[in-house]
C-alpha cells in the first residue's frame, strides 16, 4: 500500500481501493494507475505525506494512502522488460 | 450592446496563472458578481482590442468538469452555455502550467472536446526552459487543431497570440473559429449525469485512457518535464519540516495576528478621523433638521463603524493574497490538517476561521477555497464564533471596568489580559464543539478525501496583489455597507420616535428603541441586565461594537474617548461582577452582526442557515450569560 512506502522510493500505482465518488479527486489529479508516485515529505505531527506525480506535489492523507495498492516502480519496469 | 461582444471564457486548472493573465488583459477593467443562483463568484472583464472589445470572463480554477465541487459544477455550466442568460460562448481561452503540462493536458481534455473555438496558452514557459524542459508549440498545436502559444501573463509582449485570438473572434478570422480536432471520443463532459452522487468503476478506465492521450500528445510535441524545483523542495524542506514546519507556520500565524491588532492600529485610526472630520464637515455645512441628523448620527455613525475596520480587511486579504500567490497556502493547509481533522474539518479550513479573528465576513467568503460542501458551511457556522475584532471594544470596556488591574504570571501576565485570553478560548471552544456536533448530525457524512495540490513556490506578482485587494474592497464594502446602512437607519429612525410635543426627539427611554429595551428587559433580568443594556443588545444587532457607543447615549456621556472613564463608573453602578460576566459570555457567543448575517445568506444560498446559526447562537450565548450569572 502506498501508505507503506519510504520516503525517495518510486513506485508505480497498481489499484485503487476507494470507494465512489471519493476515487474522482485523486483521478483528476493524475492518480490513476499506472502513474508513478513518489513520497518525497511526511508533513509534521502525522500529517498528510507528499507525494511526487507526474512532476506535480500532491498532498494526501493516510487513510487514502492506505487505499492505494502499488508495486515498486523497479520491480515494474522488469516485468515489462521480461514481456 | 453588451451582447454584441464576444464572449470569451478563461479556464484552466488551478494556480496555473490564471487571475494574473486575466489581470494582465482586462486591466482594472473588470467586475466581480455572483453566478445567478450560487456562491461562486463571476470575474469578468472587458479587453480592449483595435477592432472593439472582448467581454472576458474569468472561470474558477478545475481539475475536470463532474458537477463534484461547486466551482467545477459552475464552470461546467458555463462552458455549455448553461450560465450568461443562456449564452453559450464564442470562445475559450485555455490556460494551462507548462511546468506541469502531463497532468495539465488531461484537465485541458475536458474543455477541448467542446466544440467552442479555442486557444491553448501555455503559461511559465520561461520557468519550462530555465528548469531544461521543453515543448514544441507548433507541434501541439497540431496535433490538437488548434492554436498553442507561449505565454507569460507578466509580459505583455508575450500576449500577442491571445490578442489575436481575440481579434479574429471579433473580425470573425477563420484561424479563430478553429474548433479543437482532439479526438475526445469519451468526451468526460458527455458522459457525466447532470447530477451523479456516486459511480462505478469505469470512471477509473476513462481517466486512465485520458493519461495515456495526455502522454501521447506531450511526446509528439517534444515535450520534457522540468528538473525538480530547487527552489520549491528547499523551500519545503522548511516549510514541511517536522520541528521547522510548525514553527514557521505558528509564525505566520503571529505575523497576521500582529499586523491584524497593532500595526494596523495607526490606519484604523486615520480612518476614524478621517470620518469624524468628514462628518463634522458636513454637520458644519449643512442646515440643522432631521436629515443632517439622519445623516451624521445614522448614517455616518453606522457606516464609519464598519468602515473603520476595511484596513484590517486589507491587510488580512493581503497576507491571503501573498500565501496564496507564493504557494505557502497549500503548505499552511497541509500542516493544520491534522489538527483540523480531529474537529472533523480539512486543512482548507484554517484559513477561513484565522481570518475570522479579523472579522467573520471575509471569514465566511473565503471559506469557498473549501472544496467539501458539509466542510464549508461548518466553516461558515463556527466562523463567527472566533473572537473578532468587533468584540474587542466591548470586551476592552467591560475588563477595564470589573477586572482588577493585578498580576496573574508576574510581569507577563495582568488579569486582565488572562481574562481576554479566556474570551478568545472560550470562542474557540465554541466552535470546536459545534463543529464536532455539527459533523456528527446535521453535515453528517463521509467527508472528501483531502487531495492537495502543492504548487511550485514563486514570487507574487505586485499587480495581481493589488488588484484582489481592490476587489475585496469593493466586495466588502458593498455587501457590509448596504446591511449595516439600512439597519443604522431604521436604528436611528427608532430613536427619533415617537416625536415629543414640541416636535423634537424623545428622551432615549420613551423612545421606541428605549421602548424595545424595556419590553426584552424581562428576558434579560436573569443575566442581570437592565433596559439600558437592553437597548445596546438590540442596537449591537448592527454591529457588536455599537453597543459601547448606544450606552454612551443612554448613559448621558459624550462617547468620546476621554469620557470612557465616566461610561466605566457608569457601568460598576448599575452592574455587578455577576453580569458583567454574563455580558461578556453573551457577546462572545451571539450573533450580534447583521452583515455576518447578511454574508451569510448570501454565501449558503437561503435563510435556513443563517436563520438556524443564529437561534443556536442566542441560545449558547443566553444559556451561557445565564450560567455565568448563576456561578459569580
Amino acid at each position: 500500500m502506498l501508505a507503506e512506502v519510504p520516503l525517495e522510493e518510486e513506485v508505480v500505482l497498481v489499484r485503487m481501493d476507494v470507494a465512489g465518488e471519493d476515487v474522482e479527486p485523486l483521478l483528476e489529479r493524475g492518480i490513476v494507475p499506472g502513474c508513478k508516485l513518489c513520497p518525497v515529505r511526511h508533513a509534521p505531527v502525522g500529517g498528510p505525506t507528499v507525494y511526487s506525480v507526474d512532476g506535480c506535489l500532491v498532498a494526501l492523507r493516510r487513510e487514502i494512502a492506505s487505499c492505494l495498492c502499488v508495486r515498486s516502480a523497479l520491480e515494474a519496469a522488469g516485468v515489462l522488460d521480461s514481456n | 450592446m453588451a451582447d454584441s461582444r464576444p464572449l470569451v471564457l478563461l479556464a484552466g486548472p488551478p494556480n496555473s496563472g490564471k487571475s494574473t493573465l486575466f489581470n494582465s488583459l482586462t486591466g482594472l477593467r473588470q467586475r466581480v458578481a455572483n453566478y445567478p443562483g450560487v456562491t461562486v463568484e463571476r470575474r469578468s472583464g472587458l479587453v480592449r482590442l483595435t477592432s472593439g472589445r472582448v467581454e472576458l470572463v474569468d472561470l474558477p480554477g478545475v481539475h475536470g468538469l463532474s458537477p463534484r465541487s461547486l466551482d467545477q459544477l459552475v464552470t461546467r455550466q458555463a462552458l455549455l452555455g448553461e450560465m450568461q442568460g443562456g449564452r453559450r460562448p464564442d470562445g475559450l481561452v485555455v490556460l494551462l502550467d507548462s511546468t506541469r503540462l502531463r497532468s495539465h493536458l488531461m484537465v485541458a481534455e475536458s474543455f477541448l472536446g467542446l466544440g467552442i473555438p479555442t486557444l491553448v496558452a501555455l503559461a511559465m514557459a520561461d520557468e519550462l526552459d530555465r528548469r531544461d524542459g521543453a515543448v514544441e508549440a507548433a507541434d501541439l498545436s497540431r496535433e490538437l487543431g488548434v492554436e498553442v502559444a507561449l505565454v507569460d501573463a507578466r509580459d505583455p509582449g508575450t500576449l500577442e497570440p491571445v490578442h489575436s485570438f481575440l481579434e479574429a473572434l471579433l473580425t470573425g478570422g477563420e484561424e479563430a473559429r478553429a474548433c479543437p480536432a482532439v479526438a475526445v471520443a469519451d468526451s468526460h463532459i458527455a458522459q457525466l449525469p447532470a447530477h451523479a452522487p456516486t459511480r462505478p468503476l469505469p470512471v477509473v478506465d476513462l481517466f486512465s485512457a485520458r493519461r495515456d492521450r495526455a502522454r501521447q500528445l506531450g511526446r509528439t510535441a517534444g515535450y520534457r518535464a522540468p528538473r525538480e524545483s530547487v527552489v520549491t523542495k528547499r523551500l519545503d524542506a522548511l516549510a514541511l519540516h517536522r520541528i521547522w514546519g510548525p514553527v514557521v507556520f505558528l509564525g505566520v500565524v503571529a505575523l497576521v495576528f500582529q499586523t491584524i491588532f497593532a500595526w494596523a492600529v495607526p490606519l484604523m485610526d486615520a480612518t476614524e478621523a478621517m470620518i469624524g472630520i468628514s462628518g463634522r464637515y458636513l454637520h458644519a455645512i449643512m442646515p440643522d433638521g432631521w436629515l443632517r441628523a439622519l445623516l451624521i448620527e445614522g448614517v455616518w455613525a453606522g457606516v464609519g463603524s464598519v468602515i473603520v475596520f476595511l484596513p484590517q480587511i486589507l491587510i488580512l486579504f493581503f497576507f491571503i493574497a501573498l500565501m496564496e500567490d507564493s504557494g505557502y497556502m497549500a503548505r499552511a493547509a497541509v500542516i493544520a490538517d491534522r489538527l483540523m481533522h480531529r474537529v472533523g474539518l480539512q486543512g482548507r479550513s484554517f484559513l477561513p476561521l484565522l481570518s475570522a479573528y479579523a472579522c467573520a465576513i471575509p471569514a465566511i467568503m473565503s471559506a469557498r477555497a473549501v472544496e467539501d460542501e458539509r466542510d464549508r458551511l461548518a466553516t461558515i457556522f463556527i466562523a463567527p464564533f472566533m473572537t473578532c475584532s468587533a468584540r474587542l471594544p466591548v470586551y476592552a470596556l467591560l475588563i477595564a471596568a470589573f477586572v482588577p488591574a493585578g498580576p496573574v504570571l508576574g510581569p507577563i501576565l495582568g488579569q486582565r489580559a488572562a481574562v481576554l485570553i479566556g474570551l478568545y478560548a472560550l470562542g474557540l471552544v465554541a466552535a470546536i464543539g459545534t463543529a464536532a456536533l455539527l459533523k456528527r448530525t446535521l453535515l453528517r457524512g463521509r467527508p472528501l478525501p483531502f487531495v492537495m495540490e502543492l504548487p511550485p513556490y514563486r514570487m507574487p506578482s505586485a499587480r495581481s496583489v493589488a488588484t484582489r485587494l481592490l476587489d475585496r474592497a469593493k466586495v466588502f464594502l458593498r455587501r457590509a455597507g448596504r446591511i449595516i446602512l439600512a439597519v443604522t437607519v431604521v436604528l436611528w429612525v427608532l430613536t427619533q420616535l415617537p416625536r415629543t410635543s414640541d416636535g423634537g426627539s424623545p428622551p432615549i427611554e420613551e423612545s421606541a428603541l428605549g421602548r424595545m429595551g424595556q419590553l426584552i428587559e424581562p428576558a434579560i433580568e436573569p443575566l442581570g441586565l437592565d433596559w439600558r443594556i437592553g437597548i445596546g443588545l438590540v442596537t449591537s444587532l448592527a454591529a457588536r461594537e455599537v453597543i459601547v457607543g448606544t450606552l454612551g447615549t443612554i448613559y448621558g456621556v459624550e462617547a468620546e474617548d476621554d469620557t470612557t472613564l465616566e461610561l466605566r463608573a457608569a457601568l460598576q453602578r448599575d452592574m455587578d461582577l455577576g453580569s458583567a460576566v454574563a455580558l461578556l459570555v453573551f457577546f462572545a457567543f451571539a450573533l450580534q452582526c447583521m452583515s455576518t448575517v447578511a454574508v451569510m445568506r448570501r454565501e449558503t444560498g437561503g435563510w435556513r442557515w443563517p436563520s438556524l446559526q443564529f437561534a443556536y447562537m442566542l441560545v449558547l450565548a443566553y444559556l451561557g450569560a445565564w450560567a455565568a450569572k448563576s456561578i459569580l
